[in-house]
């Protein structure tokens, strides 16, 4: 028994995916310019020996090192996450160009002596009682890759710890990912520990049983359903939005 | 030293139908799963606030244990399983599983005692082998694992079941990196060697309390994969490599049985079907009606070959038709009952093959998955059963040649698609077939990318 299965489904990817390839629309988005252009190019191909040849010559060239990272290295990887966010390429492609562009930057840092200034800083962590962090591991990369500073505390982080990390730190926002029920509810207590603190600090939650639902119920919680939300709410939070906007902007259901 | 499967437990993959496997198993309340009928498997989750003690946590699992007895009895139906995976707390706390184990099977039996339902109660202990910064799966806290299964298995849980974690700390790494070798590393080889290890040692619990070692699932990592992959439209990981991710797990899940375990699988292995055609087992699956747990693109093919049918979890809260571990659970039931009438009238292979064509095409995860293409990369597992590498490496290329062989008018890809599984097939073409090659070559590479890989201390290698 077999079927035509046109009359019963329809894969809307293959419908919508856009004639050009993605390699196209990258090298139509690359600087005009050497050696821009290229280093642009390994960081949209994740090459991070390539991204160093080019950052090396550019340098020989007399460049100016910290500069680059601004001028070069962040605009690759604009390129990248701009194509993410219209849904042309995958989150691997992102993984793959962050990490060249970190490795870059770590170059640049070396060669440089100094570091430029990051957009801004974020406190991320995974809820006490749970081990799972790849969620955390993307919002982290997807931050770093949009020019946040991430002070990332990992897995089963306790409360006490969250606190303390947001006093040391004083992070423009702050992240929580969960998969599970039981251990989401600790967000709840970093909230109230955070409010007794006087520290108010946009709290973004999310990833696996987190919903919006649960988030509400908690002053400082803002649910962020993807994980390419976290740079989205950065920049809005660095745009000047308050924790109602943000709110308005990011609770779609 | 475990034997290998070498061989599958059926003629031809047509012989697979739901309901039914080659070696059911029994519980102790009546019920029989794989031996000719299928039954629903009810799963949930205690509401949050229920895990601050062990007195909330006990008092959840009696309300929603009887709500679904009560429910079953009410709407009429003959056979109900439940299934409690474990909320960290009662892993940790070996005595706080064992405590709602035995407040569950105290309700089962007076149900069965009083109506003669027949019931079973599935308990999977948490893999809590996992430290701050790394898996430990050998030392402490595998022995308070082990504490857990024997105080489930000691309180009455029929079925013994866990989601281990093996390989995944390079999994977590691959998978968001498109790195097929890292998935056959993960998954295939490290992953089955940790089950080889902890099943051997759940089916010695379970002979001693005369319980049955059930099964395990990839769940931490095939189902990573599948729920990163997520719908149609969603950009975060081929649908092409997600299903290759699939494959490599049956093996992995494999590696249970031949350690023991005698099914029923894991309800969220979706790579259960694969497994089945090599051991013969029962398996649980979910699909169209764990809905309420998440997404996904197969919901009516995977009844295919099930012998129980699960929602994989809902939070026990209220719904407008009752608590909704009753509403999900009548479900569920219903379900199980138009799987039997198939069978009881002789359309069970009709009704399967309709439940096949409703999603072969929706996705390429599905289109391998379907029974006759499940069943041809079990037979690519067993060519080469004595070796984990290759039999992984060789579900990887199975599940590539099947979509590259599939009739593009019917399986309709991407090109994003398309291109990802040319280029895992080059990367699967300039892979090795040795195994001590890769198992040492993999050791170095990862060691050096990977910070939380630390083999002396996840594996005692």
């Amino acid at each position: 028994m077999d079927i035509d299965p046109s009359k019963i489904l329809i894969r809307y990817n293959v419908q919508k995916e856009k004639a050009q390839s993605p390699e196209e629309l990258a090298a139509e988005m690359f600087p005009k310019a050497e050696p821009a252009r290229t280093i642009c190019a390994a960081i949209f191909d994740g090459e991070e020996d390539d991204v160093i040849e080019g950052l090396e010559k550019a340098i020989e060239g007399g460049a100016d090192a910290i500069k680059l990272i601004d001028d070069v290295l962040m605009v690759g990887m604009k390129i990248v996450t701009d194509l993410y966010d219209q849904g042309t390429i995958f989150l691997p492609n992102v993984m793959m160009s962050a990490d060249a562009m970190l490795e870059g930057i770590e170059f640049c840092k070396e060669q440089g002596g100094s570091a430029p200034k990051p957009k801004g800083k974020i406190v991320c962590h995974v809820a006490e009682g749970d081990v799972h962090d790849i969620g955390k591991t993307i919002v982290a990369a997807l931050l770093r890759a949009a020019g946040f500073e991430v002070v990332d505390l990992g897995r089963d982080c306790p409360v006490d710890e969250v606190i303390a990390a947001v006093k040391k730190e004083s992070p423009m926002m702050l992240t929580g990912t969960a998969l599970m029920t039981t251990t989401m509810y600790a967000f709840k207590e970093v909230n109230d520990r955070l409010l007794e603190s006087g520290l108010k600090v946009p709290f973004q939650c999310g990833g696996g049983a987190v919903n919006q639902d649960f988030v509400v119920q908690y002053e400082l919680g803002v649910y962020g359903e993807e994980a390419a939300d976290a740079p989205k709410m950065a920049n809005a939070i660095l745009a000047g939005k308050g924790l109602a906007q943000l709110k308005e902007t990011f609770h779609k259901h | 030293m475990v034997k290998r499967y070498t061989s599958m437990a059926y003629k031809a993959a047509d012989d697979m139908i739901f309901g039914k496997s080659v070696y059911p198993v029994k519980a102790e309340l009546g019920l029989e799963v794989g031996a000719g009928y299928v039954t629903a498997e009810v799963n949930y989750a205690p509401r949050p606030e229920a895990g601050v003690s062990k007195e909330k946590l006990v008092s959840e699992y009696r309300r929603l244990t009887t709500d679904i007895m009560a429910r079953a009895v009410q709407v009429g139906f003959p056979a109900v399983s439940l299934e409690t995976e474990h909320v960290e707390q009662m892993t940790n706390n070996p005595t706080w599983g064992g405590e709602v184990a035995h407040v569950q099977k105290t309700i089962l039996e007076e149900y069965h005692e009083e109506y003669g339902i027949k019931c079973g109660l599935r308990h999977t202990p948490g893999d809590i082998r996992e430290d701050r910064d790394l898996l430990a799966l050998i030392g402490a806290k595998y022995d308070t694992l082990m504490e857990s299964f024997e105080a489930v298995a000691e309180a009455g849980a029929d079925f013994l079941s866990i989601e281990t974690m093996g390989g995944k700390e390079i999994l977590d790494y691959a998978i968001l990196r498109n790195d097929v070798p890292g998935l056959i590393y993960g998954i295939g080889c490290l992953g089955s060697i940790d089950m080889t290890m902890i099943w051997s040692d759940i089916r010695k619990i379970a002979d001693k309390k005369g319980r049955i070692a059930a099964g395990d699932t990839d769940c931490a990592q095939a189902n990573t994969a599948m729920f990163i992959a997520g719908g149609l439209l969603d950009k975060n990981l081929a649908h092409t490599l997600a299903i290759i991710a699939r494959a490599i797990s049956a093996p992995r899940t494999l590696a249970g049985y031949e350690a023991g375990a005698q099914g029923p699988g894991k309800d969220c292995g979706y790579e259960n079907t694969i497994v089945k055609s090599i051991t013969g087992c029962p398996i649980a699956q979910e699909g169209k009606t764990s809905t309420c747990a998440h997404s996904d693109v197969m919901g009516n093919l995977v009844m295919q070959c099930c012998d129980l049918w699960s929602n994989e979890s809902v939070e026990y809260h209220a719904e407008f038709g009752g608590t909704s571990v009753q509403c999900w659970s009548e479900s569920l039931n219903y379900d199980a009952a138009m799987l039997n009438v198939a069978t009881e009238t002789g359309n069970a292979k009709m009704l399967r093959d309709i439940l096949v064509l409703s999603d072969k095409y929706r996705d390429p995860q599905g289109y391998v998955l379907a029974y006759d293409n499940a069943y041809k990369v079990g037979q690519a597992i067993v060519k080469d059963g004595d070796d984990l590498f290759l039999r992984a490496k060789n579900a990887a290329i199975s599940s590539v040649d099947i979509l590259n062989a599939a009739d593009s008018k019917k399986l309709v890809m991407s090109k994003f698609e398309i291109n990802a599984l040319k280029d895992a097939k080059a990367s699967l073409d300039a892979m090795t077939d040795e195994s001590e090659t890769f198992m040492s070559d993999c050791m170095e590479k990862y060691k050096a990318e990977v910070a939380v890989f630390r083999p002396d201390a996840n594996y005692k290698f």
